[in-house]
């Protein structure tokens, strides 16, 4: 009789039989086999004949369920080809097209134990409200400090990964939330460690700049749909424009900005250094951990990057786009938390930033819903996934050159309300090197 | 541990090592304008502590010892929110009013906003302006921190930066002297699995399961967790594969207690821990009766099979060794399980249960061979203990003096040294001293440490004849070089086995002499037989 067990994210075999799945491991005289193998397994298994106890899973109730999703009939075809896939793949859908419901779709259809895994904390709040709203099932929750196991959990990805050795038998559906996130050294190991044979993974951004997407198929599926925003703005998407407007440093910024600028490109030419990739500019962040010249003119670039990204005049330019748009609902974006709170300080305005507490930022948010808030001011942590309804005007104050980002922070705006048209408005320093940072975001999103 | 971007490292040829803090004058310097700035700073804002930390960056330090030192620092302080209400409070007001009167995009309006807020919450408007981000991380206010000498927290940095070089390790190995069990009892709860490979010390190896098909830093955090643990001790070695990401290399990594010990080192080794009252019990009785028996507390681990077993004593007799367990709450399936692991283990082992705690019939468990089950209530009684001891030594001692005896060997060395001898045949001193004393080779005469071959006995004797005087009496110091010429250690027992005795006068040994006893004969070959047990 053979024995197939589930042992801290793998499978152990027992009994004298191999597998083409497994590998010997003398540390316990077994089999030992990874977990993402468990229905190849089984299914050899069971086709050469051999008696098989299977102890692997260890399964939560599965709760009765309500649905109310419908689906748009994209969704019903992105739907669709996921299912002749074998139930395994990756949908690429813009943000505000509603990947969720897909996914709701998938589960009330299924009715097997899920597991949802998301990259941020609010993510698990948002999902378990949707859970409840959409199914009429309360889900369980593992990061954060909560730790249930329901038939429908929700866990961020640091949690599913630290805790792959406990809950990588509990589930039979695996959904990816930004599932872009999986390709991650780390990461992936979670798709690994985990037995559930149905997967499902959702991105508006498919593609990594470091290639490393290609490792989801193995890990999740073959992407079987994929829409871009062009597609569906209009009919599914808010319509949007896009526009760039430029300031002038001030006399006393431009001095200092060339100054640092100096100091930096002085160094580059000296050492004969080229930057035209991020690659090379890692290996150059590496250099100035042993070389103090090169790390003093890192610190002068970023003095010269701060002087472009927080200029005065963008903060005066703001001041006149803020009354020229009193009507609407704005967003603000910062690459950096110092400008955030300078914006909040000066238009007084709420922040949302990774330092805010949880409940002041679904306060917040809550309120920009109902009308009470106009405006909220935010670095990063909105650019992906939370939902920020019906924003319909954007300010990009500064960002990074990626365009993920871009796309995100575009998404923020373009959920369909009827009648609106959305704007994103980028204010960008002339002269300086966030010229640059600009076009390459706009032309990679372009060619995605 | 350190966030990683403070991670500083040497990397040569393959190998990595952190750049530990060697306690220079420049170190002693920073940590010591730090911890001074903490302790002069409460009250101060966080932010204020960062300025003066990047001073001392700009005066040349290393930004990531600096900012590694001060990370620490921070850990050890409490920081408050100075605000007189609750800044989300605040927030909340002036963000409403902001939300009602539409944002101010003039220092009017804006004055208008705060002032709305302001009165309504009973503050001045520099009040609020103050609070209105006082609970952000760089606005709290040093409250209070724990002072500690700069050496200590430069000790500290050099175990959490091996840590933090730990968290991207793939595999390691250690090896040391003691706290064994709390080291497995933390194996067992990261997630680890170990292997045991014996050379001239117990060597521990750990990853985790996925370590069987890749590479994997996933399991790095728990060996940095764990490394604490084995550097209490005052002997180890460990060793570790790194994988850098920033290069993607596998680099080796290694640690030894002789020589990096005094980079982390910063208590004196913790003393014996008892599990129980009846194990500190048992050792102070056991010890009180000076049985000849060496009680070790938590001894080096034995292999079982595939596993390890840290027994909770040992007894230690001229090379024979037996192990005690003391069980506490058990049952019937527990304790045949513990004994069925237990016969793997090739020494004798009694496993002392205590029936007090019984919540199972113990029935037909004192059959295996060499694992014994005594049974008490309250205190482990010595007679049992100390009858499987001397049976254990006994019955080592025969088969050893067996063994000897069948081993077919001629003598033909001038002088053999039993614990030479034992130690190459590895077997007991005591076993090869019984085996030869009970049927001594012919030639040989036996002495308590050594047996000398006849002919050189009489060599030695006429040698001493020749440089007595007429009434027969020599200097000691003369007698013993004689003696010792020989590449004799016990010299003592020889000059006695040839008839003299040593006269003393007074304590100074220069002023000793040896005399010939009359009519003795030269055959004293049970001498110190009666040390024998």
């Amino acid at each position: 009789m053979l024995h197939l067990r589930f042992d801290m994210g793998t499978l152990l075999l027992k009994g004298d039989v191999g597998t083409p799945y497994g590998k010997w491991d003398p540390r316990v005289d077994c089999y030992r086999i990874k977990a993402v193998h468990y229905r190849d397994v089984l299914t050899y298994l069971e086709e050469s004949g051999f008696p098989l106890k299977d102890e692997v899973l260890s399964l939560p109730p599965v709760e009765p369920l309500e649905s109310t999703v419908m689906l748009r009939p994209y969704q019903n075809e992105a739907w669709a080809r996921w299912r002749r896939a074998g139930m395994r793949g990756i949908l690429v859908l813009p943000t505000a097209a509603g990947k969720t419901y897909i996914a709701l779709k998938a589960i009330e259809l299924l009715r097997l134990q899920t597991l949802i895994v998301v990259p941020t904390l609010d993510l698990i709040d948002q999902w378990k409200k949707r859970v409840s709203d959409s199914l009429g099932l309360e889900a369980g929750a593992v990061g954060g400090g909560e730790n249930t196991v329901r038939m429908v959990t929700v866990s961020t990805y640091d949690s599913a990964y630290l805790q792959a050795g406990t809950l990588g038998n509990r589930f039979m559906f695996i959904i990816f939330d930004e599932v872009h996130h999986l390709a991650s050294p780390s990461y992936m190991q979670i798709a690994e460690m985990y037995v559930a044979p149905y997967r499902m993974g959702l991105t508006a951004t498919y593609e990594r700049s470091d290639e490393r997407h290609q490792l989801l198929p193995a890990l999740v599926g073959e992407p079987v749909y994929a829409a871009r925003v062009e597609d569906l703005a209009g009919e599914h998407l808010s319509p949007y424009s896009y526009e760039k407007i430029f300031v002038e440093l001030t006399a006393e910024e431009q001095q200092v900005y060339d100054r640092e600028m100096t100091v930096f490109k002085g160094y580059l030419s000296k050492r004969g250094i080229a930057l035209k990739s991020a690659e090379d500019f890692q290996k150059f962040i590496m250099t100035t951990g042993r070389d103090k010249q090169a790390r003093e003119a890192l610190l002068a670039r970023n003095r010269a990057v701060r002087v472009a990204l927080n200029s005065k005049a963008k903060l005066t330019l703001l001041a006149e786009q803020l009354r020229m748009h009193r009507k609407e609902k704005i967003l603000i974006f910062t690459l950096h938390n110092d400008l955030v709170y300078v914006i909040s300080r000066r238009f007084l305005i709420p922040a949302v930033t990774y330092q805010t507490p949880k409940e002041e930022r679904s306060e917040i948010l809550e309120r920009f819903r109902n009308g009470d808030y106009r405006v909220i001011v935010t670095s990063q942590v909105l650019d992906e996934g939370v939902d920020v309804p019906d924003a319909s005007v954007g300010f990009i104050l500064s960002g990074t050159g990626s365009a993920r980002e871009y796309v995100q922070r575009l998404g923020r705006l373009l959920r369909k309300v009827e009648g609106k048209r959305a704007k994103l408005v980028e204010i960008v320093s002339r002269e300086t090197m966030e010229v640059r940072t600009s076009r390459r975001r706009h032309k990679i999103a372009a060619e995605a | 541990m350190l966030p990683s971007e403070l991670l500083a490292v040497w990397k040569r040829k393959g190998t990595i090592w952190p750049r530990y803090s060697r306690f220079s004058q420049d170190d002693l310097a920073v940590a010591s304008s730090l911890i001074e700035t903490y302790s002069t700073h409460v009250g101060c804002k966080k932010r204020r502590l960062k300025e003066f930390a990047d001073e001392l960056e700009d005066k040349g330090f290393e930004y990531r010892f600096v900012r590694g030192l001060a990370f620490l620092l921070e850990g050890r302080s409490v920081f408050k929110c100075d605000a007189r209400i609750d800044a989300s409070e605040l927030r909340r007001k002036i963000f409403e009013a902001s939300g009602k009167l539409g944002v101010p995009t003039t220092r009017e309006e804006r004055k208008r906003v705060v002032e709305d807020a302001a009165s309504e919450l009973r503050m001045t408007d520099q009040e609020a302006e103050r609070c209105l981000y006082a609970d952000l991380d760089s606005e709290l206010v040093l409250e209070k921190f724990k002072m500690l000498p700069p050496i200590e927290l430069l000790k500290e940095y050099n175990i959490r930066l091996t840590q933090t070089l730990l968290f991207d390790a793939t595999e390691a190995r250690f090896t040391t002297t003691g706290n064994w069990q709390n080291i497995f009892r933390a194996v067992k709860r990261l997630g680890l699995i170990y292997e045991i490979e014996k050379d001239e010390s117990l060597w521990v190896k750990i990853d985790g399961p996925s370590s069987l098909f890749k590479l994997t830093r996933r399991y790095g955090t728990s060996m940095a967790k764990l490394l604490p643990a084995i550097l209490v001790n005052p002997k180890w070695s460990f060793e570790a594969r790194i994988l850098w990401k920033y290069t993607n290399e596998i680099c080796n990594f290694k640690l030894e207690s002789q020589r990096d010990g005094f980079l982390f080192r910063t208590s004196q080794p913790s003393a014996v821990a008892y599990d129980s009252n009846i194990e500190r019990n048992f050792a102070q009785r056991f010890e009180a009766l000076k049985s000849g028996w060496l009680l070790k507390r938590e001894p080096e681990p034995v292999s079982a099979g595939k596993h390890v077993m840290i027994p909770d004593f040992s007894f230690e007799r001229d090379g024979v060794r037996v192990y005690m367990e003391i069980v506490g709450f058990w049952t019937d399936d527990y304790l045949v399980r513990k004994i069925e692991k237990l016969k793997n283990i090739e020494a004798g082992i009694l496993v002392a249960v205590d029936e007090n705690l019984a919540c199972g019939r113990l029935e037909n468990l004192e059959k295996q061979s060499h694992v014994k089950v005594i049974r008490f209530r309250n205190r482990v009684p010595l007679p049992s203990v100390i009858r499987f001891l001397d049976e254990a030594y006994r019955g080592t001692r025969i088969t050893q003096v067996g063994f000897i005896r069948s081993l077919p060997i001629v003598f033909t060395e001038p002088v053999v040294n039993y614990a030479e001898f034992a130690q190459r045949i590895g077997l007991s001193f005591e076993a090869v001293k019984t085996a030869l004393a009970e049927k001594p080779p012919p030639d040989y005469v036996i002495m308590p440490t050594t047996m000398v071959r006849k002919d050189k006995l009489e060599q030695i004797a006429g040698k001493i004849e020749e440089k007595a005087n007429q009434s027969g009496c020599l200097p000691l110091s003369a007698a013993l070089e004689v003696v010792e010429a020989e590449d004799i250690e016990d010299a003592t027992s020889v000059l006695e086995t040839l008839g003299y005795k040593v006269v003393w006068h007074g304590i100074s040994m220069e002023k000793a002499e040896v005399t010939k006893v009359e009519n003795k004969p030269q055959q004293a070959s049970d001498a110190g037989h009666s040390q024998t047990a």
